[in-house]
């Protein structure tokens, strides 16, 4: 049965915490779900079964979050900008077809929503940085980069970050979510393409153009 | 290889994505050329640099009301939209149920009330006087004819078809009725004779 929104909507009630469809409620059929591929997942949320949504939801949420957050550095906006793209992935995935794999796909719409939200708010940067985690302290390349004895490198981490972060928000939007998915997130030029349908040569030259302006942006730390 | 060809592939390099060939040659410009061996480390170290923001990461209980928050915001989302009026109707509802309301609420429809009925009557005036205005016009334009009513004409005298179109205040002749009918005006009933009706003043 394909479904509409109101018949989503009626299977998945507001929840709490210990609503039915919640996954804190550990039914047979959500554990079950849990082991399910995401074409499998698809299929199901297709028929009418608002949970394997949920698990979609689930496993997706911080690969999403994280992309999104180094595009915005604003921890709030991210919060936003993630329910968007779960609430937009859900009322249009009657129209996936599984041409791309539904991570691709969902990852797409995370991308373009942040960078038309960007657009938007140009200029208007206001940081909101989440934690670094301790374990950044033994990170071979930041101590090999602490290793160097020059003042300039003697700063914080928080500094660090927060000097990456502005240095990321001054580049254009296309070229920060190139940035992003390939220099932090370790994606390979291919798929970065298959993200912004574009070519690999487009993914490459803006990286180089980015990379020159970073370069500018952190020379008292390269 | 030259500088410029061995530029575009040090991400390659750094990421270990070139065949053992080109990575071969690569590796031999890069020893040397000094250009091309500082661009590519501090190509190397920017990339090292910014892969340190991989670990930034929310607080640890960010993600607990995830699923919560995005199913009460679906609700929000899926609710069939209310059109304008309902949410002003129920706007204004809303505030003239209000307690502070209480004694202006029967001002507004009292005001609303007056305000309805000055309108229906300014409209009423309107529409009488443009009635009135346009009979007086016409009375203005026609008196000159009906004060000069037409002789009733011979029967050798009698306008052609396409000149019996007159005005609606003189009888209209019918060819051959010359004679037989009286014509009738307007003014046939006031008192004082027009000169022009004067039996003995009419020669035929």
């Amino acid at each position: 049965m394909k479904f509409g929104a109101k018949n989503i909507s009626e299977n998945k009630p507001v929840a709490g915490p210990s609503a039915p469809s919640s996954l804190s409620v550990a039914s047979e059929h959500q554990l079950d779900l849990q082991h399910q591929d995401d074409e499998t997942l698809v299929a199901q949320t297709q028929k009418g079964d608002a949970n394997a949504f949920d698990v979609l939801v689930v496993r997706y949420k911080e690969r999403l979050y994280a992309t999104i957050y180094h595009m915005t550095s604003n921890h709030e906006d991210t919060n936003d900008l993630l329910q968007d793209t779960f609430i937009k992935a859900f009322k249009s995935i009657d129209r996936f077809r599984g041409h791309s794999s539904f991570y691709t796909w969902v990852y797409r719409i995370a991308v373009n929503r942040t960078i038309n939200f960007l657009k938007r708010r140009k200029n208007r940067n206001q940081y909101s940085l989440d934690d670094l985690e301790s374990s950044i302290q033994t990170d071979p390349d930041l101590v090999e980069m602490m290793s160097h004895a020059t003042p300039r490198r003697e700063v914080s981490l928080t500094e660090l970050q927060q000097k990456l972060n502005e240095a990321l928000q001054k580049l254009s939007e296309p070229h920060r979510a190139v940035v992003t998915m390939h220099d932090v997130q370790g994606m390979t030029h291919a798929d970065i393409a298959k993200v912004l349908k574009c070519s690999e040569g487009t993914v490459r030259s803006r990286l180089f153009y980015a990379r020159q302006q970073l370069q500018g942006l952190l020379s008292d730390y390269l | 290889m030259d500088c410029k060809k061995a530029q575009r592939v040090f991400d390659d390099l750094s990421h270990d994505r070139l065949s053992p060939e080109d990575a071969v040659a690569i590796r031999q410009h890069l020893a040397d050329c000094t250009d091309c061996r500082v661009l590519q480390q501090r190509e190397a170290r920017l990339q090292r640099l910014l892969a340190l923001k991989r670990y930034e990461r929310p607080a640890p209980q960010y993600f607990d009301n995830f699923l919560t928050e995005f199913h009460k915001r679906l609700s929000v989302e899926l609710q069939p939209s209310v059109p304008w009026w309902d949410r002003m109707i129920g706007g204004i509802d809303e505030i003239l149920s209000a307690e502070s309301m209480q004694v202006w609420r029967y001002a507004l429809a009292s005001a609303l009330g007056v305000t309805m009925i000055v309108g229906l009557m300014w409209t009423g005036v309107r529409d009488s006087d443009e009635t009135n205005d346009g009979t007086a016009a016409f009375t203005a334009n026609s008196s000159v004819a009906l004060l000069s009513p037409i002789a009733a004409p011979s029967s050798t005298d009698l306008p052609a078809d396409d000149q019996l179109a007159t005005t609606d205040t003189q009888p209209v002749l019918m060819r051959g009725d010359a004679e037989s009918a009286t014509p009738q005006y307007v003014l046939d009933r006031i008192s004082v004779t027009p000169a022009s009706y004067d039996v003995a003043s009419v020669h035929f």
